[in-house]
């Protein structure tokens, strides 16, 4: 089965804010070539190292976000220049002055390849008044909005005396990566009508202040300003918590599985009268309710608990830690994880494989993170200048003007 | 635009599969909502509400399913403001009417896409299973999107954002050392599973061009989430550091890159905070020479990165004691005029009335309908020089009343005379 991207070129051209883009567009099949320095990309002497010995090889985080990858490293601009007008795709990070210093500035690139589309990942833009503002992710998750709604609720007196509080993993550069991958493929779906390249501009910004659900709307509606807290736990009894929503946000009609599940367990108490089963009444009441589910939580495990929950119906799930992922069976079922070999290691790798289930064209999961320069010759070689795509055109690979397709397939009718 | 010509005929309700259509609108493809009046969308019908003109609605904390019967109406839901956009159209129809069915089967066949976010099955029993729809259009790119997705041993499960978030390991992610997590008080992952329920599409449709195959692609709210951990797994399984750990989630400090100071620093007013982070040497020089150089940060314990790490819990005192008295933006300003990394703690009321950048940038696009003003609502978060994405999609509008353009669709797509739409609203086909 042929991968929607398979034979379009990319030239990633990152710090560690945009890997990511390129990771998705890897498992959809592109081939991702990064180009980095002769000391390696700056990801690679970030941490964790495997063992705990630092080495351009040994980045941890290098590797979660360049799986799928290819490596080259470059001589100096002139070479990355000829490189990108090898591509199909350039993703960057550089701003707007950076890219002209070095000849990377969209008119240049077109000048070569007009047909290249050219994807810059910035923290604010292209422009604007703090264009030339400096972020990591936490000053993006905290102008984006993320932070204010993230963290404990108040203490005594109704005052937050714990400060709103960032993700760990650095999810306004992810968002932003993964906005820049969808941008890429609607460039490139473009592309295969038009043959024209063009310049996406990814504000990280932008993409951080977008994701907080109904924030926005609820200022627009009333005024009021979502603050942070907490959804309810309860705690399970080997100390687990168990995000165990209010029922009754699912509708009414939830609840009598709930109770079922109380009464079976022997805890139901004072729920079992019926007036719990207004809605009303609950709503007024629900500390006897949170009580009851309080007993039930004592008597079991935090796995066990979310699947008592879940089989009467609730929408628990037992918080795990980012390893406690690697035991659901669920996932595992859905062949989600993925071991690579690293031979220069001796040893396989456990990696976190597709985000979806596609029937027609499986993820791509192949390769394990380049060693620092690894296909430096062999890039050079298949993506010397003049010589189209890789890619078979029995696989309906494209050609240069018409990477990703060349048909009317996609059209309405 | 980008996607302009290509038709998704789109089931999804709620946020993480309208996320998913809302940015396909964006860049240009032609979206029609299969809605129904009998069992509208909730987030069309729960608080908080869109107020009339010099009225305030209710905010979101009342909210719950339950409450939903006290809806003004099916238009005025916020929440559906903020996953609609893109020029969505709105048709109803009646699925169960024998009639209904059969409309739905003739939008199938003349569309490119079907999306859908129902428990896994709904589709199938309502009578268009994948096999049917197939047959009505060989070369479908079907793309599902639930909680735990078609297939696998749990797919009965029941989710939410935070359901999810917590069984991927992303709300044990925000926290204090040694308490319990905090998480996420939103659902983060309906957009990150939105975001990816787009890619499968985007793929479907471009491995379509090259192919002429269909396929159907189903994207569940966990697969989505697991990369966002980014290295925290591997360290785990190779290194034996397991995530759950003493002292970890470390709050807003990072060990990787190390940064201090690095964490949000109190400023003056209810509850405001500033985000400081420095990496360098140089940063932390020009942070220093920023806050007038005070005594404390020549203490020698401040003089090198690994020492402002390591005597972390101080250094935060001391910038804190210097933020306390000063507003969040000034001293964003200050800091970042000088190259070091800063940024207030913005809400949503900042982001819209007080962030000059989100405003320079066209982030909000005011758009209405009959039945709602103009509110200032969001898009897709790029541009794109030849193909420019808009808020109200290739349409130029806002978000769709229940069911606004059923005679416009029926008319369009599938040649309906208007008297023949008329026959069938009388039957209750199109209710």
């Amino acid at each position: 089965m042929t991968a929607p991207l398979d034979g379009v070129r990319v030239l990633e051209l990152t710090d560690e804010s945009a890997e990511y883009c390129g990771r998705l567009l890897a498992g959809l099949g592109a081939d991702v070539v990064k180009v980095e320095p002769a000391e390696g990309a700056p990801s690679r002497h970030i941490g964790p190292f495997l063992d705990d010995e630092p080495g351009p090889d040994r980045s941890l985080a290098f590797w979660a976000d360049n799986v799928g990858k290819r490596s080259v490293v470059a001589l100096d601009d002139t070479d990355v220049v000829a490189l990108c007008a090898a591509a199909d795709v350039v993703v960057h990070t550089l701003r707007p002055a950076q890219a002209a210093a070095r000849g990377l500035d969209v008119d240049a690139l077109h000048e070569r390849a007009p047909g290249l589309v050219v994807c810059a990942v910035t923290p604010f833009g292209q422009d604007g008044p703090w264009a030339d503002y400096l972020a990591d992710d936490l000053v993006l998750m905290a102008l984006g909005g993320s932070m204010a709604a993230c963290g404990y609720g108040p203490g005594a007196g109704g005052v937050y005396d714990t400060p709103p509080l960032a993700s760990h993993g650095d999810q306004a550069w992810r968002t932003a990566s993964t906005y820049a991958a969808i941008a890429v493929l609607g460039a490139l779906a473009w592309r295969a009508e038009s043959g024209q390249g063009q310049l996406i501009d990814v504000s990280a910004h932008e993409c951080s202040a977008s994701m907080t659900e109904w924030h926005l709307m609820t200022y627009l509606c009333s005024g009021g300003v979502h603050r942070r807290g907490p959804h309810p736990t309860l705690t399970a009894a080997d100390g687990r918590q168990v995000a165990a929503l209010n029922p009754d946000f699912l509708g009414p009609h939830v609840f009598a599985g709930m109770l079922r599940m109380l009464e079976d367990e022997g805890v139901a108490g004072e729920l079992s009268d019926p007036a719990f089963a207004d809605p009303v009444h609950r709503a007024g009441n629900y500390r006897e309710v949170w009580r009851a589910l309080k007993r039930l939580a004592a008597r079991h495990d935090g796995e066990t608990l979310y699947r008592l929950g879940q089989g009467a119906g609730l929408p628990w799930g037992v918080i795990r830690s980012p390893e406690e992922v690697l035991d659901d069976r669920h996932l595992r079922a859905r062949g989600h994880f993925v071991e690579l070999e690293h031979p220069e290691l001796g040893r396989s790798v456990t990696y976190c494989g597709a985000p979806f289930v596609a029937h027609g064209s499986p993820w791509v999961m192949e390769r394990r993170p380049p060693l620092l320069g690894e296909h430096t010759d062999e890039v050079r070689a298949q993506w010397s200048a003049g010589t189209p795509a890789a890619g078979t055109p029995a696989a309906g690979a494209p050609g240069r003007a018409g990477a990703a397709g060349d048909g009317d397939a996609g059209r309405a009718r | 635009m980008a996607l302009e010509g290509l038709r998704i005929l789109d089931f999804t309700r709620l946020g993480f599969g309208a996320q998913a259509t809302l940015i396909c609108g964006c860049l240009g493809a032609e979206v029609i909502r299969v809605e129904s009046t009998r069992f509208p969308d909730a987030i069309r019908v729960m608080p908080p509400f869109v107020p009339e003109p010099g009225e305030r609605g209710e905010a979101f904390g009342a909210a719950t399913l339950a409450n939903a019967t006290g809806a003004p109406s099916a238009n005025r839901g916020g929440i559906f403001y903020k996953y609609n956009t893109g020029g969505k159209r709105s048709i109803t129809v009646d699925a169960r009417h024998p009639k209904g069915l059969a409309l739905l089967k003739d939008l199938v066949a003349e569309s490119d896409v079907v999306a859908e976010s129902f428990a896994a099955g709904t589709l199938a029993r309502w009578g268009l299973p994948l096999e049917v729809m197939r047959e009505l259009r060989p070369d479908l790119v079907y793309v599902s999107m639930c909680g735990f997705g078609h297939e696998g041993p749990d797919t009965s499960h029941v989710t939410m954002g935070p359901t999810a978030q917590a069984l991927t390991g992303l709300t044990f992610m925000v926290g204090l050392p040694d308490r319990p997590p905090a998480g996420w008080s939103f659902s983060y992952l309906d957009h990150v599973g939105g975001y990816l329920g787009a890619i499968a599409i985007l793929a479907g449709v471009i491995h379509r061009r090259r192919t002429g195959e269909g396929q159907h692609i189903d994207v569940s709210q966990l697969e989505p989430a697991t990369a966002l951990s980014g290295a925290l797994l591997l360290d785990a399984m190779l290194n034996g550091r397991p995530s759950r750990r003493p002292g970890f989630p470390s709050g807003n400090r990072r060990a990787h890159p190390p940064a201090a100071p690095s964490g949000a620093y109190r400023c003056t007013g209810d509850d405001r905070w500033v985000v400081v982070s420095c990496r360098t040497d140089e940063q932390w020089s020009a942070l220093v020479g920023a806050m007038g150089a005070p005594a404390w940060a020549a203490d020698p314990r401040f003089a090198t990165l690994v020492g402002r790490v390591e005597h972390a819990d101080d250094l935060d005192a001391h910038v804190e004691s210097w933020t306390r008295g000063r507003d969040r933006y000034e001293v964003m300003d200050l800091l970042q005029s000088v190259g070091v990394p800063a940024g207030a703690v913005q809400d949503a009321a900042d982001r819209l009335e007080r962030d000059p950048q989100l405003a320079a940038r066209g982030h909000y696009t005011d758009l209405g309908n009959d039945e709602v003003d103009a509110l200032p609502l969001e898009g897709v978060p790029f541009r794109m020089t030849a193909t420019p994405p808009h808020t109200g999609g290739a349409l130029r509008r806002g978000p769709p009343c229940l069911g606004e353009d059923t005679e416009a669709v029926l008319g369009e797509v599938l040649g309906m005379s208007t008297d023949q739409v008329a026959a069938l609203r009388v039957e209750g086909v199109l209710s």
